[in-house]
């Protein structure tokens, strides 16, 4: 059945497929994090959060041909959730790897990211909920991609800014900016205006630019 | 490989070089142009390595980085960086080379690596493998032939005559505008003046950024300056 719905996970736990019961992910998850096993989760592996889920795609399934792009492309077309696939890179797969990534990534604008095992998918999805944990709990600082909104005075920049029109160093960008205030309504100076405050030079090659 | 016929008849897509990577890409940037037939533009961009289109920058890192907590922060403020001037962003993490004499480096994979996966994908921030330079130019060429679907190639001139450069190192001193938007703005607007009696909607077609950004630029070109807020260090080296 294709369900690839939403759920609601508790926080802080994993709602595992029943199928992955006793597998080596989960053994090791077990311990780290809370997981659950439900029947019915269709084409998803495990869910992460309420928005997000993991497809696995072992190197078994990359050998046997295309059945796994086909779950891949009914899951983009079915569900809203945020997909993230986890794909066993070995020595084996490798070759299939750069299709798989063009697929997933550049056709079907999902996450992809390659493990060389079991071992090393539990390590990673530990971390992907624990980033969701505090993302949950309203940490922003913990994610140091996200920018964080600082206001910066903006004269500093305004003052760099004016110094970059031809003739205008430190002292002519301080005077033009005391005179005129912005960048705007220097813009919009007319050159007897820019002849009180700087020379006439200077004035015509800050009027001509 | 059907994707590479339609390609002919549109003119060649275009991306911009740092030119950093000149000498740390230089087998990116001959395999875009060689094998790929794509038009490389070397800049100065100085916040990222590479831009594939209107909206999107690209970096380059190498795998080794990004298993060494040590590089967090060189990394985490290039990202945050390119966050502030761009709406998409994509990290190709490439394998390391193999130097001559070593025969293969293993790599142990760290948990400090998962972290930053982590934070990336929740970020937004969209992550491509590569395992050689050459591979990397095969991803950065398919991101800008996807940009081009999504109609936001390149498609100013990237050359500069030497008035549009001073404009446009101009229009670069403003804050968190990126490279592209600038030589965008420079062709767009046939004068700084023209920009600045601009509304936010006309900025944003014309420097083709969101229409959020314009009014960043509308509001910066706008800005009362008070000579009390400058900082003294500044105002002093000006008297």
């Amino acid at each position: 059945p294709v369900t690839a719905g939403s759920i609601v996970v508790p926080f802080g736990h994993v709602i595992g497929n029943e199928k992955w019961r006793g597998s080596e992910i989960a053994q090791r998850l077990q311990g780290k994090i809370r997981l659950i096993f439900e029947d019915g989760l269709g084409l998803v592996d495990f869910h992460l959060s309420n928005r997000t889920c993991i497809l696995y795609i072992s190197e078994a399934d990359l050998v046997a041909g295309d059945e796994f792009k086909r779950r891949l492309v009914q899951f983009r077309n079915a569900s809203s959730l945020r997909g993230i696939v986890i794909v066993e890179r070995t020595q084996i797969s490798d070759q299939y790897f750069l299709a798989v990534q063009n697929l997933v990534v550049l056709e079907l604008g999902m996450v992809l990211l390659p493990v060389a095992n079991q071992g090393e998918a539990s390590q990673l999805i530990t971390q992907l909920v624990s980033s969701y944990v505090r993302e949950q709990s309203k940490d922003h600082n913990s994610n140091p991609f996200i920018r964080k909104q600082c206001s910066q005075l903006a004269e500093p920049s305004v003052f760099r800014t004016v110094q970059q029109i031809p003739g205008v160093g430190k002292t002519k960008a301080l005077l033009l900016l005391q005179h005129f205030g912005s960048i705007h309504r220097l813009c919009n100076a007319s050159v007897e205006e820019l002849e009180l405050v700087v020379g006439q030079t200077v004035a015509q090659q800050v009027y001509r630019f | 490989l059907l994707s590479h016929d339609p390609l002919e008849k549109k003119p060649p897509l275009c991306i911009l070089v740092d030119s950093c990577e000149i000498s740390s890409g230089a087998e990116v940037v001959s395999s875009l142009k060689a094998v790929h037939g794509v038009r490389v533009q070397v800049c100065s961009l100085s916040s990222c390595d590479y831009i594939v289109s209107n909206c999107m920058a690209v970096e380059r890192r190498y795998l080794s980085e990004l298993l060494n907590p040590v590089n967090r922060s060189k990394v985490t403020q290039r990202i945050q960086r390119l966050q502030s001037m761009f709406q998409r962003i994509c990290v190709i993490v490439e394998k390391d080379r193999i130097k001559t004499g070593e025969t293969s480096r293993f790599f142990q994979r760290t948990q400090y690596y998962d972290g930053v996966l982590s934070a990336l994908v929740q970020a937004g921030v969209r992550i491509l493998f590569s395992s050689c330079q050459e591979e990397s130019a095969g991803l950065l060429k398919d991101l800008a032939l996807v940009e081009q679907r999504k109609n936001a190639a390149i498609r100013v001139p990237t050359e500069v005559g030497a008035h549009k450069r001073e404009v446009l190192s101009f229009y670069l001193s403003i804050p968190n505008l990126s490279y592209l938007a600038a030589l965008n703005m420079c062709h767009s607007f046939g004068s700084v003046k023209k920009v600045a009696n601009s509304s936010p909607r006309d900025i944003a077609a014309g420097a083709h950024v969101t229409l959020q950004k314009a009014e960043e630029i509308y509001r910066y070109l706008h800005y009362g300056f008070d000579v009390q807020m400058l900082p003294e260090n500044l105002c002093a080296k000006g008297r």
